[in-house]
């Protein structure tokens, strides 16, 4: 579904991203873990087309799509939940939702609606609420309905776990796990590697822009030498260097 | 000869001179033989000059755009207006003249001498409000203000007629004493003279910076506000100068004598040149004297009949605003840093005759300072609702290097903010203990301002960089050891250009810092905190965006400047490699809390930290 | 009492007029972040056009209302796409500056096209219009200004609330990538910023031009100067500030007018302006502020 090929993104004369390569294929959930720094967000931001790549190829459903803008890109079919989430505070929970379906006709938009009521009954308590004042289990929810109300053939997510409470995260993973059974198609990005191991299909690790390894998730998890990359710790700085997957 | 080029100020002078001559001389060459029109144009375009000079004054140093500076410039053309004509004439222009103004005639010296510091008092009350409404580079509240200001003035110049003579203004003829363009001149190289040793100096520099980047001046120890008061109060008086002249010159005032097509007029003068530099704003009132004679010429051709006669309606007046109005607009799309961005005639005279640079003594481990430490204790933060700090805290001397770590939204960057100012805690304390000769000294920082935590010897750096972009690289430093040498005092520190060859930047330090790739730029921003000679550096994520080799590097290149500045290192990083490599001792927060401290060896064993880094999966029963 | 009612209205119909300019002002600055200085042309050239409708055409005042507005609409599109769209996400100075060059490029086409002299023409002959309800004295233009900005308001209210084009705007102005994420296309909403804006202007065009029944290079100029003052005293950006901006303004000029003693009526708008640049002194972020933290 999603291929990317040899995405180098720079910020002015640094990359931070170098030929990096992954795939997503339909129905899978794919996570994207690496310490802090290692380019992840902007590996997102650049497939969604927030960025410019300065060489590589991003191709969706065999269509090359690199360099669209984000608005194009979302018309493709990819749709990104940013880091932060990045809700517009000052308009209500349905509007939120609205804005989501812009690109959809006005029928399925409502069809699109009643869907997430019913994927996520607690927005529809909060409906003329402003979404700043939504708390951080109902903003994440908002976040994701949002993005999928343009019926996206794939999900980006950056970080749904970020700055929640713990039993709050437990449900952000639930919601992963769930979302999942459905079939929909997703790349996720989590610094809680663990956890999002727990509900991922396949996952890559990158490390200082590069791929440092890749696999199933679960053999991954099993892998002990990645504990210093789930974390970004190491005992002496030149363990830093990783086993190439 | 040699050595006045390469003095500082004697170089700063020669080039004000060297510009000066360049304006008259090819003004004089342009006059001489010509008609008397074309003196009249030299005059004006000298004039004008001094105008644009008082505007680069304020706009230049602090980027707040000022729309106001006509609104001066009319209180003080009415203000020697008024006490410059003769009482007879007055009584026939403006009877009611309040004020006892009506029995009041001075000579056009003292006359505009009065005006300056009538509108110079005017300028202290608009820059008072200013700096309150907190005035900083492109804020809008600002230009509303200086704005409202133009407009005041208008709208009282053309109703309170008693004062002004309304729309028609007060026209005048003064007799003697002005009537030589000798006053231009020593008006224009006092002008030019004023401005550049201004650019040059302490109050003028730091305003630069805080027009660079307001927060990073902040946090560097700069109050931008004095800075902007002192040009503004320079500004207003140059221009008011300017002003008293062109009424002179004119013979008149009225409302539209300085209003929106001279705020044109002027503006586009400064930005075609370049608003940060002399140089550029003689160069831009030059240029565009020209383009303008050159247009009202062709508009005055008289074409009869022929093919010319289709270009009748661009000869049409109007042509020139439309030149005005297209350069303006063709320059901020295309070039808006001007034609010249801040290059000066004296940095070509100083490169030119002045002697070459040796390069510094290396750098030396200073002295081991007297001890301080910093108590950060139970800080709480609530943003909204959302707890960003519960009862954090830390204790660091200056005599190692702490590191904070955490997952991302730990509260780390917050805990950096409250401690320098920029975040206000809801709760908990933070102390800096200084070994005075008097015994310890408590200076509590935790609520004072961004410049007050810097000055007390804490300098940060940022997560996202914040350089002084326009600036060269010695710049960037030479503002910290500005800051340094004022509310720093103690022994001998090393040097600006010592700091530079340290890093490595030396063979740059004439190039601007937006143009250094993104690792120089790191090594700047941590050596110009060092340069603020400071008890602790505190730095945010010091190697996001290096490779692996580069963040290694960093290592020795922070424990070394620590060393040889004296100061005590605190460290927010994400990389463990290099937070292992650097720390002494280490913190680790989660959600808002500390939940780990010690050294590198402990966090790495500590089940908690762990747990906050996997997630709760792996953590079990720890909490 | 009566006085105080009489100023009121007086001061509505004022500010009605102040307050679409305003919300236009605030519309363009909630998706680009540009005080538009340009704004106030788009007055300027509706003037044109009702003279060349009442004068050269000969027509009556009623053709011109259609053409006004279209006009308005017409231009600002055009700006926004000859000089806006090239300077878009710079710096606050440069787009300030840029749009400043606009509003003087527009004055001085008429300059040169239609000379600088004014230009009269008919208005219709109810705007001088008076009814006495009591001692009331209310001009029909008031009435009919204040009636036309209510509906006009709440026509604007529901395209911002209801339709997909004002969420897409709201959201635009208030995080301009992460609409862009939703599937909004720049071009698009930021062309149909202009046109609302545009629309908003040829409303207040319209009922301003009824009542001076001039055309001049500079009409626009103090209307847009009190539009741009208006947005900026309701908090730049916010659109229901904006409009409670240009109300307060319009009422706040006419009470002035019946306090200020005698000989100060004349400057009653310098009094005006010395208290705006006072009131921002003490509050620079305006009547209505919505905070946004400061990434550090």
């Amino acid at each position: 579904m999603l291929e990317v090929s040899g995405l180098t993104t720079r910020y002015g004369a640094i990359s931070a991203l170098r030929r990096v390569s992954l795939s997503v294929g339909a129905n899978e959930v794919v996570g994207l873990i690496g310490p802090n720094g290692a380019g992840k967000t902007t590996m997102l931001n650049t497939v969604a087309g927030l960025l410019r790549p300065a060489q590589g190829e991003v191709v969706l459903d065999g269509r090359p799509v690199t360099g669209y803008s984000p608005d194009r890109m979302l018309r493709s079919g990819l749709a990104l939940v940013p880091e932060h989430r990045r809700l517009f505070a000052q308009m209500t929970v349905v509007e939120n939702l609205r804005i989501g379906g812009v690109t959809v006709s006005a029928d399925e938009r409502a069809e699109r609606l009643d869907e997430m009521v019913e994927l996520f009954p607690v927005l529809k308590d909060k409906w003329a609420t402003a979404a700043g004042y939504l708390s951080g289990g109902e903003a994440q929810q908002l976040a994701i309905a949002r993005a999928l109300m343009s019926s996206p053939r794939i999900v980006l997510m950056d970080e749904p776990s970020l700055g929640l409470a713990p039993v709050l995260v437990d449900f952000v993973f639930d919601l992963i796990g769930r979302l999942r059974t459905e079939g929909r198609t997703m790349l996720v990005v989590e610094q809680n590697a663990t956890r999002l191991l727990d509900v991922a299909d396949r996952a890559y690790v990158l490390r200082t822009g590069e791929i440092a390894a890749q696999g199933r998730a679960s053999d991954l998890l099993a892998r002990e030498d990645l504990f210093d990359t789930f974390v970004g710790v190491s005992d002496r700085p030149d363990s830093s260097a990783l086993p190439q997957a | 000869m040699q050595a006045l080029l390469s003095s500082r100020v004697g170089s700063q002078l020669a080039g004000s001179g060297v510009l000066f001559a360049v304006l008259v001389l090819g003004g004089l060459a342009y006059a001489s033989g010509g008609a008397p029109a074309r003196d009249i144009l030299v005059t004006q375009m000298l004039i004008n000059a001094i105008m644009v000079i008082g505007l680069q004054i304020y706009i230049g140093n602090t980027g707040v755009l000022s729309f106001g500076h006509m609104g001066f410039a009319a209180i003080s053309g009415y203000a020697f207006a008024l006490l410059a004509t003769t009482v007879e004439r007055k009584a026939r222009i403006v009877p009611d003249v309040p004020l006892g103004l009506d029995s009041v005639s001075l000579n056009p010296l003292a006359a505009a001498a009065t005006a300056v510091v009538v509108t110079v008092v005017v300028g202290l009350v608009v820059g008072l409000g200013l700096a309150r409404s907190g005035a900083k580079s492109g804020a809008v509240a600002a230009t509303v203000i200086t704005l409202a200001l133009l407009f005041m003035v208008h709208e009282v110049g053309g109703a309170y007629a008693d004062l002004t003579g309304g729309r028609n203004g007060i026209s005048f003829s003064v007799g003697r004493g002005l009537d030589s363009r000798l006053w231009i001149y020593v008006a224009l190289i006092a002008a030019i003279v004023v401005a550049r040793l201004f650019k040059s100096s302490r109050i003028g520099r730091l305003a630069q910076a805080a027009r660079e980047d307001d927060l990073a001046a902040r946090a560097m120890g700069i109050s931008p506000a004095r800075g902007q008061m002192v040009a503004l109060v320079l500004s207003v008086a140059v221009v008011s100068v300017a002003a008293s002249l062109r009424v002179f010159q004119l013979g008149t005032v009225a409302p539209s004598t300085f209003f929106f097509d001279y705020t044109l007029l002027t503006l586009v003068m400064l930005i075609v040149g370049g608003r940060n530099s002399i140089a550029g704003s003689v160069l831009g009132v030059a240029l565009m004297t020209v383009v303008d004679e050159t247009t009202r010429h062709l508009a005055d051709v008289e074409i009869d009949g022929g093919p010319a006669e289709a270009l009748d309606i661009v000869l049409r007046p109007g042509l020139t605003d439309i030149v005005l109005g297209g350069s303006m607009l063709g320059f901020m799309i295309f070039r808006a840093r001007g034609l010249i961005e801040d290059w000066e005639i004296d940095h070509w005279l100083r490169r030119r005759f002045g002697r070459a640079e040796a390069v510094p003594e290396p750098l030396r481990a200073a002295p081991t300072p007297e001890e301080a430490q910093l108590s950060v204790v139970d800080i709480t933060v609530d943003f909204g609702g959302f707890r960003a700090l519960e009862k954090a805290g830390l204790e660091a001397s200056n005599l190692e290097v702490v590191g904070l770590i955490g997952p991302n939204g730990a509260g780390k960057t917050t805990l950096l903010n409250v401690v320098t100012g920029l975040v206000e805690a809801t709760g908990g304390s933070a102390t800096l203990t200084e070994q005075s000769a008097g015994g310890p000294e408590a200076c509590p920082i935790a609520g004072a301002q961004p410049f007050e935590v810097a000055r007390a010897g804490l300098a940060r750096t940022f997560q996202n960089l914040r350089l002084f972009p326009a600036l060269t690289v010695r710049e960037n430093v030479n503002i910290a050891a500005l800051v340094a040498s004022r509310h720093r005092p103690g022994g001998d520190r090393p040097s600006v250009e010592q700091l530079l060859v340290h890093a490595g930047l030396w063979e740059m330090r004439d190039r601007r810092a937006r143009e250094l790739d993104y690792g120089n730029a790191r090594r700047l921003e941590l050596v110009r905190a060092a340069a603020l000679s400071p008890v602790y550096i505190l730095l945010d994520e010091p190697t996001s965006g290096m490779s692996n080799v580069e963040s290694v590097d960093m290592i020795d290149e922070v424990r070394a400047l620590a060393a040889a500045v004296g100061a005590g290192v605190v460290v927010i990083d994400h990389d463990l490699a290099f937070i292992t490599g650097v720390c002494d001792r280490i913190y680790c927060l989660d959600q808002g809390r500390v939940i780990a401290a010690g050294t590198p060896e402990e966090i790495h064993a500590d089940p908690q930290v762990q747990a906050a880094y996997l997630g709760a999966a792996a953590a079990g029963p720890a909490g | 009492m009566i006085d105080l009612v009489q100023s009121l209205i007086d001061g509505l119909g004022r500010g009605s007029i102040y307050a679409l300019l305003a919300l236009g002002i605030a519309v363009i600055f909630g998706v680009m972040h540009m005080v538009n200085f340009a704004h106030g042309e788009l007055i300027t050239v509706s003037a044109y056009v009702a003279f060349a409708v009442g004068v050269t055409a000969g027509w009556g005042w009623w053709a011109a209302v259609p053409l006004v507005f279209c006009a308005a609409v017409g231009t600002s599109v055009a700006i926004e796409f000859i000089a806006f769209r090239w300077v878009r996400g710079s710096s606050d100075f440069t787009m300030l500056l840029t749009s400043f060059a606009v509003h003087f490029l527009v004055q001085a086409i008429f300059v040169m096209t239609m000379g600088a002299s004014v230009r009269s023409f008919p208005r219709p002959e109810w705007a001088d219009r008076v009814w006495s309800v009591g001692d009331l004295n209310i001009q029909v233009i008031d009435v009919a200004v204040i009636g036309a900005t209510a509906a006009t308001l709440a026509v604007t209210v529901y395209l911002l609330q209801r339709t997909m084009f004002g969420i897409s705007l709201r959201a635009a102005a208030e995080d301009f990538d992460a609409a862009r994420l939703m599937g909004v296309r720049s071009n698009k909403v930021i062309r149909r910023a202009f046109i609302l804006a545009g629309a908003l202007a040829g409303i207040a065009a319209i009922f301003f031009l009824m009542r001076t029944g001039q055309a001049r290079p500079t009409t626009g100029l103090s209307p847009l100067l009190k539009g741009i003052l208006a947005a900026i005293i309701g908090g730049l950006g916010n659109m229901r500030g904006a409009v409670y901006g240009g109300l307060l303004l319009g009422v706040s000029e006419v009470l002035l007018r019946s306090w200020l003693p005698e000989d100060l009526v004349g400057i009653t708008d310098g009094v005006v302006f010395a208290l705006i640049a006072l009131f921002f002194i003490f509050r620079p972020q305006g009547l209505v502020y919505v905070r946004s933290a400061e990434r550090v």
